[in-house]
């Protein structure tokens, strides 16, 4: 998934003649104007986490020597998932490096879910450690990186800030003792539209197979968003289907894509044709087009009346890590409401971090983020979103033979 | 020749011309839009679509260090890849023109095959190689990186070596080397004058070859590298696209254009004085 | 294969050669027949479960013969567009090498120059501007638009909903466009080897140019189109890069599907065997090819 950032925010400020507060201020002017408020309300909310529910789960399996120190650190996140660094003083890997001491090297090499675990799959497999000690990836690959035993538990007694995680985060199905990650951002899928090209407001998961726009929709190659929106749609419940149960939904996608309804099956690059005008209307995610509306402004995004898909991605440890010390000290840093107000003022995704909302209304530079919707959905939108089941894997390689025998038809 | 086929023969001629310089237009078509949207201010990060004529993007070719990094780095493989490949494979090339011997038509076979092997099969191929270790028939452990983008690197280009130098030599007539060792040449000299002249055309024309394969390798590069490593030019390209398209990528391109082409034109010119002063 | 014949005082060697041959055979073994082995044990393998990349060799022939089932369509179509870019890259590089060759003068080298140019920009980045050009508010579709074509060209498939992007017609455009130089070059070569002398003997024989062409000419310039059909036609049918940037779930070639096995199903054996298959036609294709024309032929 992706994690766009105002890409040398301050370049395209000045390109488009505004300053930041203009920009902000529209940005929250689009914040609210971006989610429909059909009539649906929360009441269905499956919330299928248990906030508190400790109940007292087997695992952690053994913790990573929690000593284990080098001085130097290294991240792999998707790109523009942060403050920009560029003065080199004051983006967050700047003050945590001099706040620490500690050598980070944050790399923006994460650009897809699948990619990086196939680059990282033939070393992990044979026990041999990558080089990264922290990486981000989406909660379903978390899920399965903590099922193969390929990710260190995180030695949470030097991660005191982890205390702030959100209620509804912690302990998630996809780490449901929450000893292994921590969460990074978490956004919404929903549907991104030109209204200058559909000529009308999209309410509807049906409007992508309106034969209108046949040729001018653009799906996600991540499976859980596309089928998860589409499983919506037809009125059933990604967070608990069954293979048998979404072969309606293929069937519908499969078809959509045999007679062109659907144009492109895209990673990222989905925001290349969206602003291009190739396509019309498209599976999104939700912080991506809040920032290309400054540019584009005929962009909407909406969570659709059915409802939309949650997701989050997480920081994890991968096995054989060398530096725990310093992982663990980054995590506190960027758990630190403080800090993480700044990284979400940046990224307009959903911060997993309590008191940031209250941390961005302090700074008169970023109080109009504070009430986007976008940032901050409020209840109702909340109880729309589902998670994506956690696949076990046999029927996660069902689910992921059929898809992509669609998508590479 | 009758005189009524000549018009007939000038309107052939100018239906060959127009159609080949349509032709150049279809080959220039990206080039151009690479150029013309280096000037491009792009309204959003997706420099894609035109929105205004700008000078801002060339005020500092060099912006956006990584770019420059990639591109550096891909240099680096690029001279290293092609250096050793032209020695290799030239080698195999000489040894196959110059000599008859046992096996040479299954040499032959040999080098045909990684030409015909599509390169993500390749690339698929080398990867498991790479990461098989200990356990397997392997005694060889590279973990991924530069080595290994070298070696693989190294790999598709000797066959293309090979080939185009065997190809250039091939009808030359090696009892010249025999009449300077009858003159009393020890055989280095022999290879310093008499054999390394002729064959140098080829070996260079492969050296570029190589180099122009490794540069713009992604398909194979993108599976022996690294995870967290440093990316190549075209990775980084890949990558960008997924994020930003900027208009720095254009800049640099044009930029690599232009010093391709003038290094090609002096040669050219220099080539020509040499020519006319060997005929004076 | 060598066409030891031609080879004039090819010498009889004894250790030379070998040692010559050795760091180039040793590389290859290494680095080419080493890795071919391992993937061939995958071919053959089953997988003990999906992500730990541990197979058992179990001789399992039946990864061939499914993957054949499930994806002859892309096989098909892959050589599809790969034959047509192959057939579209001579059409264009043919008359454009015979202009050089013939016409070019003293400015041949500046026009084959002109044709190698645009190959000193990435392949990445040259793909991603033809992204551009072929979008819907690109100039192609802009130019179709003002002459009012849209209609035409999508009633003859040309374009697909009015969109040239994620197309057929998209993959093989960039399939002929990136692979047109190594069609030029190769028939260049042949042509330039001509002794332009003939066609005048040829005239007088066959009295009208375009016999003489035919009859002399084009026979003689065969061994550069073959060289560049090969050249074409190999890296085009298992490309993956055009179909990814240019083309729609509807246009992915067999290179896409063994990327798809290997990186998101991470199911070894099939690519494994696809692999094998795409590389037992393309090897049987050229072994035919080269034992007609010669294997020297395959370099520019």
């Amino acid at each position: 998934m992706n994690r766009y950032r105002i890409n040398q925010m301050r370049a395209a400020q000045t390109r488009a003649g505004l300053n930041r507060r203009q920009f902000l201020g529209r940005a929250g002017a689009f914040g609210g104007a971006v989610l429909l408020t059909p009539s649906l309300l929360a009441a269905c909310g499956g919330d299928d986490e248990d906030p508190k529910g400790n109940g007292g789960d087997t695992e952690p399996g053994p913790t990573a020597d929690p000593n284990k120190s080098t001085g130097d650190l290294l991240m792999s996140n998707w790109p523009l998932y942060i403050d920009p660094t560029e003065d080199g003083v004051t983006g967050s890997v700047d003050l945590f490096k001099k706040a620490t001491g500690i050598d980070l090297t944050y790399n923006e090499d994460f650009n897809d879910n699948n990619e990086y675990f196939a680059a990282i799959q033939p070393d992990l497999a044979n026990g041999k450690a990558i080089k990264p000690d922290i990486i981000a990836p989406t909660f379903w690959l978390v899920a399965r990186l903590i099922e193969l035993g390929w990710v260190e538990a995180l030695p949470l007694d030097q991660i005191p800030n982890a205390a702030n995680l959100l209620p509804s985060l912690q302990k998630p199905l996809w780490d449901p003792t929450g000893a292994y990650s921590l969460p990074w951002q978490s956004g919404m899928t929903g549907i991104a539209y030109n209204i200058d090209a559909t000529g009308r407001e999209l309410t509807s998961v049906e409007d992508l197979f309106d034969p209108e726009f046949k040729g001018k929709i653009g799906m996600l190659t991540e499976m859980r968003d596309t089928l998860g929106l589409v499983l919506l749609g037809l009125g059933k419940d990604p967070s608990t289907i069954s293979f048998d149960d979404a072969a309606d939904a293929f069937d519908k996608i499969e078809a959509a894509k045999n007679d062109g309804q659907i144009r492109q099956f895209t990673g990222n690059d989905y925001q290349d044709d969206l602003v291009a005008g190739n396509f019309a209307a498209c599976v999104a995610w939700s912080g991506d087009v809040a920032q290309l509306a400054l540019d584009t402004p005929s962009l909407r995004f909406v969570i659709p009346e059915e409802g939309g898909m949650q997701w989050s991605d997480c920081m994890v440890i991968p096995k054989g890590a060398d530096s725990i010390k310093e992982a663990a000290a980054w995590m506190n840093y960027v758990y630190d409401p403080v800090n993480a107000a700044r990284i979400a003022a940046y990224v307009t995704y959903n911060s997993p971090v309590a008191g940031v909302q209250d941390e961005l209304r302090k700074n008169p530079d970023t109080v109009g983020l504070a009430d986007s919707e976008l940032m901050f959905p409020d209840e109702e939108t909340l109880g729309r979103l589902k998670v994506f089941k956690a696949l076990d894997e046999d029927e996660e390689a069902q689910f992921d033979d059929r898809f992509s025998s669609i998508t590479t038809g | 020749m009758t005189t009524t086929a000549r018009p007939r023969r000038r309107l052939g001629d100018l239906v060959l011309a127009g159609f080949s310089i349509l032709v150049l237009f279809y080959l220039f078509m990206p080039i151009i839009t690479i150029v013309a949207f280096s000037f491009n201010d792009p309204a959003g990060k997706f420099n894609l679509t035109w929105s205004g004529f700008t000078l801002a993007n060339w005020s500092d070719p060099f912006a956006g260090g990584d770019l420059l990094d990639a591109m550096v780095y891909s240099i680096k493989i690029a001279v290293m890849a092609s250096l050793v490949a032209t020695v290799i494979g030239g080698l195999v090339a000489l040894a196959l023109s110059r000599y008859r011997f046992r096996g040479g038509a299954l040499i032959n076979l040999f080098l045909v095959l990684p030409l015909t092997t599509p390169e993500v099969v390749l690339g698929a191929s080398l990867l498991n190689f790479f990461v098989a270790q200990d356990e397997r028939i392997l005694f060889f452990d590279v973990s991924r990186g530069f080595r290994t983008i070298l070696v693989s690197h190294i790999l598709f280009c000797v066959s293309f070596v090979a080939m185009t130098v065997k190809a250039r030599v091939r009808g030359f007539d090696w009892s010249l080397e025999d009449a300077a060792m009858d003159l009393g040449a020890p055989p280095l000299r022999v290879f310093a004058k008499v054999t390394f002249p002729l064959i140098v055309p080829g070996i260079l024309a492969a050296a570029l070859l190589s180099f122009a394969l490794s540069i713009d390798d992604y398909i194979i590069t993108t599976m022996v590298r690294d995870v967290g490593g440093e990316p190549t030019f075209p990775l980084y390209i890949a990558g960008a696209f997924q994020r930003e398209v900027s208009p720095q990528i254009n800049v640099l391109s044009t930029l690599i254009l232009i010093i391709s082409v003038s290094l090609m034109a002096s040669g050219s010119i220099l080539g020509a004085l040499r020519q006319r002063r060997s005929m004076a | 294969m060598a066409g030891g014949g031609e080879e004039r005082n090819q010498r009889r060697g004894t250790w030379q050669p070998y040692a010559m041959l050795s760091p180039g055979m040793l590389w290859m073994a290494l680095f080419f027949f080493a890795p071919m082995v391992i993937l061939a044990r995958y071919a053959l393998s089953e997988p003990r479960d999906r992500f730990s990349g541990k197979y058992d060799l179990t001789w399992r022939f039946e990864n061939f013969t499914e993957v054949f089932d499930r994806y002859g369509e892309q096989f098909l179509r892959s050589f599809r567009y790969s034959g047509i870019a192959t057939l579209l890259c001579i059409a264009l590089g043919y008359p454009l090498a015979y202009w050089i060759a013939t016409r070019g003068g003293r400015y041949r080298n500046l026009l084959l120059g002109l044709v190698v140019v645009p190959f000193f920009t990435s392949y990445l980045v040259r793909t991603i501007a033809w992204t551009t050009l072929v979008g819907d508010e690109g100039p192609i579709l802009g130019i179709a638009g003002a002459l009012s074509l849209e209609g035409a060209l999508d009633s003859i498939g040309i374009t697909t909903n009015g969109g040239l992007l994620q197309t057929q017609t998209a993959v093989i455009l960039g399939l002929t466009y990136n692979f047109l130089p190594f069609m030029v070059l190769p028939i260049y070569v042949s042509l330039e080897k001509i002794d332009f002398r003939l066609l005048d003997a040829a005239k007088d024989l066959y009295s009208s140019s375009r016999r003489a062409f035919w009859k002399v000419i084009f026979p003689l310039s065969l061994p550069g189109v073959f060289a560049g059909t090969l050249l074409t036609f190999i890296p085009a049918s298992g490309d993956f890069v055009n179909a990814e940037f240019l083309g729609g779930p509807n246009n992915q070639m067999i290179g896409n599907v063994i990327q798809n096995e290997f990186f998101v199903q991470f199911d070894f054996a099939s690519a494994a065997a696809i692999s094998f298959i795409l590389m037992f036609i393309i090897t049987v294709g050229v072994l035919v090819y080269a034992r007609i024309f010669g294997t020297d032929e395959l370099s520019v």
